[in-house]
C-alpha cells in the first residue's frame, strides 16, 4: 500500500461554492502525483482571497504582499533550484499591482509555477472591478458600469515570451489537475490562469455562464500549443474563452543560463571567502 | 621653491570629456606617489554636453575631504573658470582650452597665472583624434606638479594593453609627453607646482560603493537583486564581476519593489541577500522593508543617498533621506539603520549589518551618500583579523529534528525564535505578512497581537549592547561639540584642524547607528559641552530633530545646514563655529 503524503493542514474556510476549493483539491493531488515532499514545496501567495489557502496547505508558506508573490518566489528558486516553488495569485494581485512583476518573471524564465486565480473581480475587498472584469461590469467601485476593457493574461503571456501558457476551470477539476501537473513539471516559467467564480460577489461570471463560454482546446485535435501562431489566433477574443493548454514551447531557464548547479545550490555555500583571496581582492585597488 | 603638503586639481569640461577617466589616472598617480587622497566628482546626471568637474585633491596628512580651494586648474573650456573662479586659491594656475578668458576675468589681481592650452588643437595635429585630449591633460600635470612619468606608463599599460593592444598605449603614452613637452614651454618654473617624491603608498584608493561591495562578499552575501540607479550602482557592478566565481547571483529586477521582495526570498530560504539603492528606489522599498520587520526576514539595505526631493540631483549629495529610514513604512517594527562615516567603515559596517540582520532576524540599512559612494579616498587596507559571519539562531537540521513542535515565531525572552528554512524536515511553517501567531499562521486575536509586536520590538533592545556606538573625536574637555553622522565625517574634521590651528578646541560625536538612537551617549555628550553645532546636508535638520525627540529636555543646539547640493566646505562649518562661539 502506498504511504498517502499529507498535504491537508486545515479545512478552508472559503465561501462555499468558491473556485478556490477544486485548486485546493486538484493541487494536493498534483503535488501527491509527483511525489513532491512537503518540505520541498514552497508556496508564495499574495494578497486576495486565494492568499488564505497557506493556512490549509500543508507544506512551506509566504504569504506575500499585494501583488509580491513573485518577486519573493523568485528570491526562493534561484537560491535553492532544488525546491518546487509556486506562486498563486488572484486576478488583482497577478494583473494589477504585480502586473510588472509577471511580465518580467515571463522574460526572466526562472523556473517557477504562477497560477492566477482569476474570479473576474476584487473579491477580499467586497467586489470592486478587475482588470479581468468585462467592460461594463457593474461592481461597488463602478456603479454605473466599467469604462475600461479587460486584461487577457495569457495574451500577455505570448507576448512576454512566456513558455508555458495555460488556463485552466475551477469547473473541470480533472482537466484543471492535469494542468497543474503539467506546469510543475515544465522546465522554466509556467503561467496557468485558473477561471474560478466568485460565488459571492460575481452575479454575472458563474459556474453556467463559464460553463457556456469556454471551449476545451485540448479536444480539438486541429489545435497545436506549440505553434505560437494558433496559440495567437485563439486568444484572439473569438466567441469562447480557450480553455487548456495554450502554448508550450522548451526554452533555457534563467537558471541553467546563469549556470545555477541544482546539485550545488547557493544556500548550501559556506559563505565564507578566504583571507588570501580577500588580500587579493584589495591588492586591486593599490 | 615653495613646498606643498596639500594641493586641489580641478579638471573642468563638459560630460563626454573624459574627466572622470583623467582624474582617476591622475588620483592613482598621486596615490602611488605616497600621497593621501580625496576625489571629489561635481558631475551632471548626463551623459554628454554638461558642465562638469572633478577635483583631487592631494596632501601629506591625512585628509577627509575637499579642501577650501583649488590650486590648478585643468579646463576643457572657459566657462569652468568662470564658474570655479571663486574657489581658486592665491598663486594658483590654470591651464584653458578656450583662449578669451581675459574677457571675463582678471585673475591676475589674486595671483592667479592662466595659461592658454589648447588640449583637443594638439590632439588633432599630433594624433588626428581628439580622444588623445586626456592624455595631454595628463602629461601636462604631469609637468606642473612634477611627477614621476613612469607611474603614468604603468597605468597606462594596466588600462589599456590588455583591451586596447600595444599600439594604443604607444600612442597615449605619446600623447602623455607631448602634454609634458607643451606645458613646459608655456609654463614658467615659479608658476610650477612640484611635488616632493615620497615613498609609494600601500594604501588602498577606494569608493565607498566599492568598499561595501567587498565588505558583503567578506560577510557571506550570495545573493544581490537591484534596480539600477545613481549613486549606488557601482556596488552591483563590483559584485556583477565578483560574484560568479563565488557561486553568488546578481538580478537586474524590474524595479525596486521586486528588488527588496526577491532579496527577501532569498534570505527567507537561506541565502545572505542584499539591495541597494538610492532616493525614489528607496520610496519605493517602503512596503517591502515593513514586510521584512513583519515576517522577521533578515535582509540588509543599503542606500547611497542623493540629492532629494523627487528625481532631485541623481549624481550629488545629501542626507535628506535619514527620516525615511528611522521613521518610514507602514506601521511599527524593530529596524537598524547604521551610517559608516569612513570608507574603512563602510566595510566593516556591512559585515555588520549581516550579522546583526540575521542575529536579530530584521532589516539593517546602510544609509551612507554619493560623496562616501562614488569619491575615491586612500585608506587602510582593510583588516580581515575580525570578520566573521554569525548566523544567529539558525537551525542546523540535527537541532530543528530535535525540537517536539517547532514554531517559527516562537516568544522567546530575547524576542529571537529560532529559525527554520525551507527543506528543513520538521520544520514547516507559514511565513505571513498579516498578523501572525508562532507558527507564523494568521491570528487576528488582540493578545497575541501584543505579544507578537512586543516579542517583535524587543529585539532592539537585545540588540542594543552590540549596536555601533558613537565615536568621539577631538578635545574631550573642549567646550564647543559638533554631532554628525555618515559623509559629513570629512569637512567636520577638516573643519576641526582648521579651528585647532586658530586656537579653538572642539570635540565631535560621530553618530553612527541612527536608529536604535544612541540616546545615552547622545546626551551625555551634549551635556558636556557649552554649545553644540550639528552639522548635515539637508534643510530642515534631520539629526537635530532626532536628536531633540529623543533626548528628553535637549538644550539648544545649533544647525549647521548645507542643502546646496555640493558636501560642505571645511570653512563652511568654521565660519559658523566661529560666529557662535
Amino acid at each position: 500500500m502506498k504511504n498517502k503524503i499529507d498535504y491537508h493542514l486545515e479545512d478552508p474556510t472559503w465561501c462555499r461554492g468558491c473556485g478556490l476549493f477544486a485548486l485546493f483539491s486538484a493541487f494536493k493531488k498534483a503535488a501527491e502525483s509527483l511525489k513532491i515532499p512537503p518540505e520541498q514545496l514552497v508556496i508564495v501567495t499574495g494578497i486576495g482571497c486565494h492568499g488564505r489557502l497557506n493556512n490549509y496547505f500543508r507544506c512551506y508558506g509566504f504569504h506575500a504582499l499585494h501583488g509580491r508573490a513573485l518577486p519573493v518566489a523568485t528570491g526562493v528558486k534561484l537560491v535553492n533550484p532544488r525546491l518546487i516553488v509556486v506562486g498563486i495569485s488572484g486576478d488583482g494581485d497577478a494583473y494589477s499591482i504585480g502586473l510588472g512583476h509577471l511580465l518580467h518573471a515571463m522574460k526572466r524564465n526562472v523556473n517557477l509555477t504562477y497560477v492566477v486565480v482569476n474570479n473576474l473581480i476584487f473579491a477580499l475587498t467586497q467586489g470592486q472591478t478587475s482588470p479581468t472584469s468585462r467592460e461594463g461590469f457593474v461592481s461597488i467601485s463602478h456603479p454605473y458600469g466599467s469604462p475600461e476593457y479587460p486584461l487577457d493574461g495569457p495574451r500577455l503571456a505570448l507576448a512576454a515570451g512566456a513558455a508555458f501558457i495555460a488556463r485552466g476551470f475551477s469547473g473541470e477539476p480533472g482537466h484543471l489537475l492535469s494542468l497543474i501537473k503539467k506546469a510543475i513539471q515544465h522546465k522554466g516559467f509556467s503561467l496557468l490562469e485558473v477561471l474560478s467564480p466568485c460565488v459571492t460577489h460575481n452575479k454575472v461570471i458563474t459556474y453556467q455562464w463559464l460553463k457556456e463560454n469556454i471551449e476545451l482546446i485540448d479536444q480539438d485535435s486541429s489545435y497545436d500549443p506549440k505553434n505560437i501562431q494558433s496559440a495567437w489566433d485563439r486568444t484572439a477574443g473569438g466567441e469562447k474563452i480557450p480553455v487548456g493548454l495554450i502554448y508550450c514551447q522548451k526554452k533555457s531557464s534563467f537558471e541553467f543560463l546563469v549556470d545555477q548547479d541544482e546539485n550545488r545550490p547557493l544556500v548550501s555555500e559556506d559563505f565564507k571567502v578566504k583571507r588570501e583571496e580577500l588580500e587579493k581582492i584589495m591588492d586591486g585597488f593599490e | 621653491m615653495r613646498t606643498i603638503t596639500d594641493i586641489s586639481v580641478m579638471i573642468a569640461g563638459r560630460a563626454g570629456d573624459g574627466v572622470l577617466f583623467t582624474g582617476n589616472v591622475l588620483a592613482k598617480i598621486l596615490k602611488k606617489e605616497g600621497w593621501e587622497i580625496v576625489t571629489y566628482r561635481d558631475f551632471p546626471s548626463n551623459i554628454r554636453g554638461e558642465a562638469t568637474n572633478y577635483t583631487i585633491r592631494a596632501s601629506q596628512r591625512k585628509i577627509y575631504g575637499r579642501s577650501d580651494s583649488i590650486d590648478v586648474l585643468l579646463a576643457f573650456d572657459c566657462d569652468a573658470i568662470i564658474r570655479h573662479l571663486p574657489s581658486l586659491a592665491e598663486g594658483s594656475i590654470i591651464l584653458c582650452e578656450g583662449a578669451d578668458l581675459a574677457r571675463y576675468v582678471t585673475p591676475a589681481d589674486k595671483g592667479i597665472v592662466y595659461h592658454q592650452f589648447p588640449i583637443k588643437q594638439l590632439a588633432r595635429e599630433w594624433f588626428g583624434s581628439e580622444i588623445f585630449k586626456n592624455m595631454i591633460v595628463l602629461g601636462a600635470l604631469c609637468h606642473i606638479m612634477d611627477l614621476e612619468t613612469t607611474i603614468v606608463h604603468e597605468i597606462i599599460r594596466d588600462a589599456f594593453l590588455e583591451r586596447k593592444g600595444a599600439n594604443i598605449v604607444k600612442k597615449n603614452l605619446q600623447a602623455v609627453k607631448l602634454g609634458c613637452e607643451q606645458a613646459e614651454k608655456i609654463v614658467e618654473p615659479e608658476e610650477k607646482h612640484s611635488l616632493e617624491k615620497r615613498i609609494s603608498s600601500k594604501k588602498l584608493l577606494i569608493s565607498g560603493d566599492e568598499a561595501i561591495a567587498i565588505g558583503a562578499l567578506a560577510a557571506g552575501c550570495r545573493f544581490f537583486a537591484a534596480y539600477p540607479i545613481c549613486p549606488a550602482s557601482e556596488i552591483w557592478q563590483w559584485l556583477a564581476k565578483v560574484f560568479p566565481r563565488y557561486n553568488g547571483l546578481v538580478v537586474q529586477t524590474e524595479d525596486e519593489i521586486a528588488a527588496i521582495n526577491m532579496a527577501l526570498g532569498a534570505s527567507y530560504a537561506g541565502a545572505r541577500a542584499m539591495t541597494s539603492t538610492s532616493g525614489p528606489g528607496a520610496s519605493l522599498m517602503m512596503e517591502g522593508f515593513s514586510l521584512a520587520g513583519m515576517t522577521e526576514i533578515p535582509l540588509v539595505i543599503v542606500h547611497v543617498q542623493r540629492v532629494g526631493p523627487s528625481t532631485g540631483l541623481p549624481t550629488k549629495s545629501e542626507q535628506a533621506d535619514l527620516n525615511m529610514w528611522v521613521y518610514g513604512a507602514q506601521g511599527d517594527f524593530p529596524r537598524i539603520v547604521l551610517s559608516p562615516g569612513t570608507v574603512e567603515e563602510c566595510f566593516t559596517f556591512t559585515i555588520k549589518a549581516f550579522n546583526l540582520a540575521e542575529k536579530y532576524q530584521l532589516p539593517v540599512v546602510l544609509l551612507t551618500e554619493q560623496d562616501y559612494g562614488q569619491n575615491l579616498r586612500t585608506t587602510e587596507r582593510f583588516s580581515l583579523s575580525k570578520i566573521k559571519v554569525d548566523r544567529g539562531k539558525l537551525l542546523t537540521q540535527d537541532e530543528l529534528l530535535k525540537i517536539d513542535e517547532y514554531k517559527r515565531y516562537r516568544y522567546t525572552r530575547d524576542g529571537i525564535s529560532p529559525r527554520a528554512l525551507p527543506s528543513m524536515i520538521n520544520g514547516l511553517h507559514m511565513v505571513e505578512s498579516n498578523e501572525h501567531n508562532e507558527k507564523g499562521y494568521r491570528e487576528e486575536d488582540s493578545r497575541n497581537r501584543n505579544r507578537m509586536m512586543e516579542k517583535r520590538m524587543i529585539k532592539l533592545r537585545t540588540a542594543r549592547k552590540e549596536l555601533i556606538a558613537p565615536r568621539l573625536w577631538g578635545e574631550s574637555e573642549a567646550e564647543t561639540g559638533i554631532i554628525g553622522f555618515g559623509s559629513t565625517f570629512g569637512p567636520i574634521q577638516e573643519a576641526m584642524d582648521q579651528l585647532r590651528g586658530r586656537g579653538l578646541k572642539t570635540k565631535y560625536l560621530q553618530i553612527r547607528t541612527l536608529w536604535p538612537f544612541p540616546t545615552q551617549e547622545v546626551e551625555e555628550f551634549i551635556t558636556g559641552c557649552r554649545r553644540v553645532f550639528v552639522v548635515e546636508n539637508n534643510y530642515s535638520g534631520q539629526l537635530s530633530s532626532l536628536i531633540k525627540g529623543q533626548v528628553i529636555g535637549c538644550p539648544e543646539i545649533k544647525p549647521i545646514l548645507n542643502y546646496s547640493s555640493q558636501t560642505f566646505r571645511p570653512r563652511e562649518i568654521t565660519a559658523e563655529i566661529e560666529k557662535g562661539t
